[in-house]
């Protein structure tokens, strides 16, 4: 008895200074930001009034405010397809097919996650610029750019956004596949082949299935990364602009916040919060398999 | 008992000894402020923030008040964390028109210090007043005295005539006028055009601001002005303002058409190059230009030119609006006398010219004689008929999704790309305007 309660007693002492920690920097600043959604206040006003719901009646009628949520939701669908189909295709290829140079391209693709989301807005900024920028010098070799091709204007400037958000992420996800890839049995794959089964019908049959928990997690990770790389993209590529074109809800919070109304922002953070935890438990559900062991 | 009289005796011989010592460093006007250190907060702008430590300085050896110098180039990151936590420097060097907008909600939020009497103060070291050195207007407008109570709050710091910015060697060469009309300068659009030369360009939005202060002041003088930076009923749908509309309207079809994919804060420098290339005549901006663009390469024969607005009709008055930054003391400093006096010595003989000598134009009388190379043609540009156009829009409490560059200046880049009307445009802002005057302060 007076050995468990030791027992105990040491347990505790062990987890409570990471509890306390995580009680204070990560649950009280969350709830706070729940708190303060209630309430209208500048960022720097010592005052604070209770407005109730106030902030999400004004929300759902904001015009601005729901363009940047369309915006925030078709990045977050079409470049998670997008990455999870490359990643998983180079995955496998990487993984299952003998090529010369595998290590090489498994240094290249991973190297854009390496590098600072700065620095890959500087990169495509020079890729995407009008006049002498590379992809427009590319095109020009085919057809008369003397009208260029405005990557970052009102019509494509999403569409630039995604380029780059996929062309950062794909390594990191296909390390990830990569890794549970080289753990399903090769005997799996011998028996499959000498049963007439093609390397298309192999990667659908049998790698799919059995990474499958992996894929799952990455779709969580997928959800909640491209809201937040997507702020930083924005605010390092475009500002948000043309004319509030490729806007996100985190960097209208963002703005939103800076216009003095710390309340409103802080409304828009429950909601990406409800959204994000949402979407994560509804695509989580509706992934769910019974899992399969090897 | 008897240890505790000892003890409180030697600690009161040690303060008078300690405030004998610091007072022999500080003359005897300055001696109230003895052992105080201030804490000035200055945003790190092209001009470098080298004026500021040898300002601060100065100020130290005459006053003997110490000064603490935070300089960045992003000093809302830096200081706008500990104010949120209550802890403010005794002084701020910062702009209104920032992206982050940390000066506005100072001002949104009635916690800036009235300094009105600051400009009754004797400018330290000197004999004179401060508001006998002040320039004429500066402490008169809406971006000293946001809520028009004839009080100031901000004090007017380093000015810069804005207007349009162009290649003087091209137009030499190929032998066209500045326009003086938007009449005269429609037709220059089409000739260039013609050599495949855009009229106009802008490095953001966000330098359409100074531009509509202009040109509103030149469509329909200072009482218009007046009524529409404080949002009067019905100003939009007036002449004036349909004229000023419009203005922008045609100007945004003679714009190089690659300016908006560009006219953000990361590439905005291109649309400034647009300039140096020769690929587009005009281009918004103030002084600062000149030392922004230096590094960058030019087309040949290049050299800086810059015009007033042309007028809205023939005879019109031209204008030029000149922009200022504010230095501000906020309401929960610790030390407000001693920040006052800072701000007063800012106006000094001795300030003036550190600030100059890195480019920095004090709104101070007689600075005229003291500029140097480019900044001489471009300060003398009210001296060459242009008029001063001063002031913007009146604050108001925030509104969630209504912001004055939004509504009035960002659709310029929708206008130009074509994918929205100047009816839209209009709409838009006709709409925020009544926002606008339900919630001025």
């Amino acid at each position: 008895m007076k050995r468990s309660r030791g027992r105990s007693a040491f347990l505790f002492s062990c987890i409570a200074p990471a509890v306390i920690l995580f009680f204070i920097f990560m649950i009280l600043p969350t709830l706070n930001v729940f708190r303060m959604s209630l309430f209208e206040k500048g960022a720097y006003t010592p005052t604070e009034t209770f407005v109730g719901l106030k902030n999400f009646r004004t929300l759902l009628a904001d015009a601005n405010f729901i363009r940047s949520m369309q915006n925030t939701i078709l990045l977050i669908v079409v470049v998670t397809i997008i990455t999870f189909a490359f990643a998983l295709v180079f995955a496998a290829i990487l993984t299952r097919e003998k090529i010369k140079g595998q290590n090489f391209f498994r240094i290249v693709f991973y190297i854009p996650n390496i590098l600072s989301v700065v620095v890959i807005s500087g990169i495509f900024s020079a890729v995407y610029k009008p006049e002498n920028g590379m992809l427009n010098s590319i095109i020009g070799l085919f057809r008369d750019m003397s009208d260029p091709i405005l990557w970052k204007g009102e019509k494509l400037v999403m569409v630039s956004l995604i380029i780059a958000m996929v062309w950062q992420a794909i390594g990191y996800y296909m390390v990830m596949y990569m890794a549970s890839m080289s753990g399903v049995p090769q005997s799996l794959y011998e028996s499959a082949s000498l049963d007439g089964a093609g390397r298309i019908a192999q990667f659908f049959q049998i790698t799919i299935p059995l990474v499958w928990t992996n894929i799952r997690t990455t779709l969580t990770f997928f959800i909640i990364s491209t809201i937040n790389m997507a702020f930083l993209f924005v605010k390092a590529m475009t500002s948000g602009g043309p004319n509030h074109a490729s806007e996100v809800t985190l960097s209208y919070m963002y703005s939103q916040k800076d216009a003095g109304l710390y309340g409103y922002s802080m409304a828009i953070g429950v909601i990406i919060f409800l959204f994000s935890f949402a979407l994560s438990a509804l695509v989580n559900k509706v992934t769910e398999r019974e899992p399969l062991e090897f | 008992m008897k240890m505790k009289k000892i003890m409180s005796a030697a600690l009161a011989a040690c303060m008078v000894v300690g405030s004998c010592g610091t007072a022999v460093f500080a003359e005897d006007a300055y001696a109230d402020y003895a052992g105080t250190t201030i804490s000035v907060a200055a945003i790190e702008t092209a001009y470098g923030s080298e004026m500021w430590t040898q300002v601060c300085e100065e100020f130290t050896a005459l006053t003997g008040i110490e000064v603490d110098l935070i300089t960045d180039k992003n000093l809302e990151d830096v200081i706008g964390p500990s104010m949120q936590g209550g802890e403010y420097p005794d002084v701020i060097h910062l702009a209104t028109g920032r992206e982050a907008a940390l000066t506005e909600q100072f001002i949104k939020g009635n916690l800036i210090a009235d300094i009105t009497d600051v400009l009754s103060m004797t400018v330290p070291g000197e004999e004179a007043a401060v508001s006998d050195k002040i320039a004429g207007g500066f402490t008169e407008t809406s971006l000293t005295n946001p809520y028009g109570d004839g009080k100031t709050y901000l004090a007017p710091m380093f000015y810069s005539p804005c207007g349009l910015f162009y290649n003087k060697g091209l137009l030499e060469e190929k032998g066209w006028e500045i326009p003086a009309t938007w009449d005269e300068m429609w037709e220059l659009g089409d000739k260039a055009l013609e050599e495949g030369i855009y009229l106009f360009t802008y490095p953001t939005t966000g330098y359409f601001d100074a531009f509509f202060y202009a040109l509103m002041y030149s469509a329909g003088g200072a009482e218009f002005f007046d009524k529409a930076t404080h949002y009067e009923e019905g100003i939009w749908e007036t002449e004036e303002a349909k004229t000023c509309f419009d203005i922008v309207a045609k100007l945004a079809s003679y714009t190089n058409p690659i300016t908006p994919a560009q006219a953000n804060d990361q590439d905005f420098t291109q649309n400034q190059q647009l300039v140096l290339d020769n690929k587009a005549i005009f281009m918004p901006n103030g002084t600062w230009i000149v030392g922004e663009m230096a590094e960058a390469p030019r087309a040949d024969g290049f050299e800086w030119g810059m015009t007033a607005l042309p007028a809205v009709a023939d005879g019109g008055d031209r204008y030029s609006y000149t922009w200022f930054e504010q230095a501000w003391i906020p309401a929960g400093a610790e030390n407000v006398d001693a920040a006052k006096l800072f701000l007063a010595f800012l106006y000094s003989d001795t300030a003036c010219e550190i600030f100059v000598g890195s480019g920095a134009v004090q709104p101070v009388l007689g600075i005229a004689d003291k500029l140097e190379g480019d900044n001489v043609m471009f300060y003398s540009i009210y001296d060459d008929g242009a008029k001063a156009a001063m002031g913007n829009f009146a604050a108001f409490e925030a509104i969630p999704g209504v912001e004055i560059r939004p509504v009035f200046f960002d659709p310029v880049n929708s206008l130009v790309s074509g994918d929205m009307t100047e009816d839209d445009w209009t709409a838009g802002i006709i709409s925020a305007s009544d926002q606008m005057r339900e919630n001025l302060k």
